[in-house]
């Protein structure tokens, strides 16, 4: 095991008037647990909104969660795992931290603006490495930035261009260069095909992929589109409203969506077959309530297709139900 | 309706020209779905914004002709296009947060454009302007019609587009990447509504995407775009089902799918080019599989087969078995 989310919630107070007073929250992510462990790929899938953003930035430590706890298990001590697990909070220990930082990295959505333009790509790539004093010489850090290069596919002599000069595929593979740099031990992929064209697409799939089984790392990879988060995944997640209603394994999510949220999701997705159009079919009306006011009970009820009396006052919880699945839906948890 | 003939829109800039659309040819039938998909930078959009007379005139060169219901587009003037703009031929863009005037409401705006182009009172275009976004499915519409644009959502803003668009009840409606900055379930409800109106109306559109997945639901036909130059054509079902070009092969199989899971995804080799490096002879050739000496220089040209298909590529000099 690397990280243990344990009941992570995020919310992000909007504040008003000239003493900007909190007058509300935004209920970004609500108690989300889970745990991964090295070589593993647990997808987040959801509509914009859904926490799955903030969930990753949450685990990088971009923000600091309002309640719960991560633990993480520094290097060497997978073993026993939960005994030398040491929390991720705003006070832990320095080095600790470093560690964190060192171990968990990100690859981001937008491949124009996660990039520093006015760095050399050689700059980008180094720049962690001098961070944490990896390299002891000029030479040795010019060897390791060549390496890394080649090692996601581009050529060395490209360490003294800058970003612009790249496409968007290129750039990404730019970012994921600098994602492994420090060779980390978990990588938060978010959306890191979305902003790609479709050709490239693969490209960086079957990229991360390589490296995920030359590394072991572990990804907590995050995106709307179902089909990669397919791919990828050992495990899915699926968000709605910061809430996740349900976890299972690629196969079984997709041979048997239990949650009517996941199910209403799969039937969206164009299907590639003029013959079987599938628009008219589409049940799910209306759109995702704010997450500023989220509805009472169960936060799916608004749009479901089989909402029951229950579902409007009580909130069902994430349960096992059968083998390694779990959902939130009365429906399926009596 | 419209018919393109060996359109070329180069832009000037200062490193010379650049060949964003490439002497293309198409023309979009009455009451059809027509979908121009391509990658970024293949032209697509261009094409949209010139047959809208939307480019600057000192900033392009323009060659060839667009022709409307036998009219030609290019020789008009700026005033005369204007009024086949909109009524005539409607359009909606992608990013329905930035299509809006943050500073007024979407009534003021839907307002703005029946002053333009008709001469209904006030209560008319009031009423018709109602109407449409009930039509269009907004719920509560009257008092949507008082809200500013931050106050809506992205799918429900794209409603509003398009009951903007539509309520002119123009011939052609070009809607370009309409659902690309929506989520899955709301693309699927406004595709749904396009597909509908499209039949209730009789507009023809123009759909423009880079989604294969959109095409397959909601095209007659489909022409695939490659750098400024359209290299496939053909009706929806022979193109998912029997795709020529290399480059539309390559697409279609470089589809994320479930069942292949754990193996390596095929992929096109290489990036798309941009505008101002598009190689010699065929562009596709340096990402292209079956790629042949010729293809390095000879550009090919548009070759027609038994079936509806068009393809510009040179394995199909000799017909169709490639």
């Amino acid at each position: 095991m690397i990280l243990k989310v344990d009941k992570v919630k995020k919310y992000f107070p909007i504040k008003k008037g000239i003493f900007l007073l909190t007058a509300g929250y935004v209920r970004a992510l609500e108690e989300v647990s889970f745990e991964i462990s090295e070589g593993q790929t647990i997808g987040v899938v959801g509509e914009s909104g859904c926490g799955k953003t903030t969930l990753g930035r949450v685990i990088a430590k971009v923000y600091d969660a309002t309640s719960g706890r991560i633990f993480y298990t520094p290097h060497g001590k997978e073993n026993n795992a939960i005994a030398q697990a040491a929390e991720i909070r705003k006070n832990t220990e320095k080095q600790i931290m470093k560690n964190y930082r060192k171990d968990v990295q990100m690859i981001f959505q937008d491949p124009y603006n996660s990039l520093d333009p006015r760095m050399t790509i050689g700059d980008i790539l180094a720049e962690p490495l001098q961070v944490h004093k990896v390299c002891s010489s000029e030479a040795a850090l010019n060897e390791t930035v060549s390496q890394l290069l080649l090692k996601v596919g581009l050529y060395p002599e490209y360490a003294s261009r800058y970003p612009h000069e790249f496409s968007g595929g290129q750039r990404q593979r730019i970012s994921i260069a600098r994602a492994i740099a420090l060779h980390p031990r978990m990588i938060i992929c978010d959306e890191p095909t979305s902003a790609l064209d479709v050709s490239v697409q693969s490209q960086i799939i079957n990229l991360l992929k390589d490296l995920q089984k030359e590394y072991q790392m572990a990804y907590l990879f995050i995106s709307h589109n179902l089909d990669v988060i397919y791919h990828v995944s050992d495990w899915i997640m699926v968000m709605y409203l910061g809430n996740v209603v349900e976890i299972a394994t690629p196969e079984a999510l997709f041979e048997d969506p239990l949650h009517p949220y996941t199910s209403a999701l799969m039937k969206a997705i164009p299907n590639w077959n003029p013959e079987e159009r599938s628009l008219g079919e589409t049940t799910l009306q209306g759109e995702p309530p704010s997450p500023i006011a989220p509805p009472s009970g169960c936060p799916f009820h608004t749009r479901c297709e089989f909402v029951m009396e229950r579902c409007k006052t009580d909130k069902p919880r994430l349960s096992e139900i059968g083998q390694d699945r779990k959902v939130a839906c009365h429906l399926r948890v009596q | 309706m419209i018919a393109v003939n060996h359109l070329q829109s180069y832009f000037k800039t200062e490193d010379g020209l650049v060949k964003a659309v490439d002497d293309i040819s198409f023309e979009l039938r009455p009451n059809e779905v027509l979908a121009l998909v391509g990658e970024s930078g293949c032209g697509k959009s261009v094409t949209a914004l010139t047959v809208m007379g939307l480019l600057h005139r000192n900033k392009t060169v323009l060659k060839g002709e667009i022709l409307f219901n036998d009219k030609s587009l290019l020789d008009l003037p700026p005033e005369a296009y204007r009024l086949i703009r909109g009524e005539k031929i409607g359009m909606i863009f992608q990013e329905p947060m930035s299509a809006f005037d943050p500073l007024y409401t979407v009534g003021y705006q839907m307002l703005e454009v029946l002053k333009a182009h008709t001469n209904l009172s006030i209560e008319k275009q009031k009423q018709r302007a109602v109407h449409w976004l009930k039509n269009v499915g907004i719920p509560e519409a009257e008092k949507r019609f008082n809200q500013y644009p931050h106050e809506m959502s992205g799918g429900m803003l794209q409603r509003v587009m398009i009951a903007m668009v539509l309520m002119l009840q123009p011939e052609v409606l070009i809607a370009d990447e309409p659902t690309t900055a929506l989520d899955v379930t709301i693309q699927a409800q406004v595709l749904g509504l396009i597909r509908n109106l499209q039949k209730n109306e009789g507009t023809s559109v123009l759909f423009i995407t880079h989604d294969l997945g959109v095409v397959a639901e909601i095209a007659d036909r489909v022409h695939v775009m490659y750098a400024g130059k359209i290299v496939e054509k053909g009706t929806v079902s022979q193109v998912f089902h029997h795709p020529l070009h290399p480059y539309t092969i390559g697409l279609l199989t470089s589809r994320v799918v479930k069942g292949k899971k754990g193996k390596e995804l095929p992929f096109i080799r290489g990036y798309v080019p941009r505008a101002y490096e598009f190689p010699e002879g065929c562009r596709f050739h340096p990402r292209c599989p079956r790629k042949l000496p010729r293809c390095e220089h000879d550009n090919p040209p548009e070759i027609s087969l038994e079936t509806e298909n068009c393809v510009a590529c040179w394995l199909y000099e000799k017909g169709e078995s490639a």
